[in-house]
């Protein structure tokens, strides 16, 4: 057995669908070659999923409680992404109504209560009427 | 009571006997998922997309025709929807290679040190040996690792895959080629890292 015709036996070793006599074959070609041993166990690296007619259903612990860990840390991870972004609008919106106001308050035309009586000529007539009689209350 | 062929139940489904195409999906199901679990380590994800094999399948039934196995018909529907979720889902191969529980590293070692028989017979029991051929996969891209499941597990040819993913025979090629060096360096980097007990 050469060492192509030994590659190409690989996926039926590993589906144990070789026949006998070839299967020895290949591993005394496997024992004397060490490019075929050694291309042999990279293959061994994925055949598992390419080669395999099931999936052992046994499952250990170590890959999914790390797995399980990395999951949780990423919707921690967006949990708290999504309170920072909500303090951040909620800062921003607190500081753009602060400012509103600053500016209206500055900008806003002012005016005094004579002003705003000045063309009023009953709110002159009442102001009128009503000081007197303040002025009797404190007058006695 | 005599066994149906494909080509009578898909018949009796088109006449709106939904119990045939039942009988059509308990057939082909295990397939099918084998196929997906072949892109996808995640049992959960392989199931959703067998799923939507058959749901695309029941949609288009008036498009299949009998020239073509039903069989076949329903992998290139399972292979191009595992085709579009392994884009999707494409993560950067540096992300993969590196950080192995202590099962895994037991199984590199193994690899290394093991005879081929105990090796077959190793990698069935144990399911770190799945999840790390799986991580290696993912290291492919998209294209080549289709190529390769297709190749090597699915036993199709290269005119078989060209026509399937509606690609060149010259592409198929290159990708198979591709995929293989790409795989072996990383099997490389990946033993490397697991005897130094450091991420590559």
């Amino acid at each position: 057995m050469n060492c192509f015709e030994a590659r190409q036996d690989f996926p039926a070793f590993w589906r144990r669908s070789l026949a006998s006599e070839r299967r020895a074959e290949l591993l005394a070609h496997l024992k004397s070659c060490a490019k075929c041993d050694r291309a042999f166990r990279t293959f061994a690296l994925t055949a598992p999923v390419l080669y395999s007619a099931v999936e052992p259903q046994s499952r250990t612990t170590a890959r999914p409680i790390a797995r399980d860990a990395r999951r949780t840390a990423a919707a921690t991870r967006a949990g708290t992404d999504a309170r920072r972004w909500f303090a951040m609008c909620a800062s921003v919106t607190v500081i753009a109504a602060a400012s509103f106001a600053a500016y209206l308050s500055v900008t806003a035309p002012v005016e005094s209560l004579t002003d705003e009586f000045a063309d009023n000529e009953t709110a002159v007539q009442l102001f009128e009427q009503d000081l007197p009689g303040s002025n009797n209350d404190f007058g006695g | 009571m005599a066994v149906r062929s494909d080509e009578e139940l898909v018949a009796a489904a088109l006449g709106g006997d939904t119990a045939a195409f039942s009988e059509l999906a308990g057939r082909h199901r295990p397939r099918i998922e084998r196929i997906c679990q072949r892109f996808f380590s995640d049992p959960e994800i392989a199931h959703d997309i067998a799923q939507e094999c058959f749901l695309r399948a029941y949609t288009a039934l008036r498009t299949y025709r009998a020239e073509m196995p039903f069989s076949g018909w329903l992998r290139t529907i399972v292979v191009n929807l595992c085709y579009d979720e392994l884009r999707r889902r494409r993560r950067r191969p540096e992300e993969l290679v590196g950080d192995f529980s202590a099962p895994e590293v037991q199984w590199i070692q193994l690899v290394n040190q093991a005879t081929p028989e105990d090796l077959v017979s190793a990698a069935e029991e144990r399911r770190e040996a799945h999840d790390l051929a799986h991580r290696l996969l993912d290291t492919l891209r998209p294209e080549d690792r289709m190529v390769l499941v297709l190749r090597d597990s699915e036993d199709l040819n290269v005119s078989e895959i060209a026509r399937m993913l509606g690609w060149s025979e010259a592409k198929v090629k290159i990708r198979a080629f591709r995929a293989r060096q790409a795989l072996r360096k990383q099997a490389e980097r990946m033993t490397a890292a697991a005897h130094s007990g450091k991420e590559p």
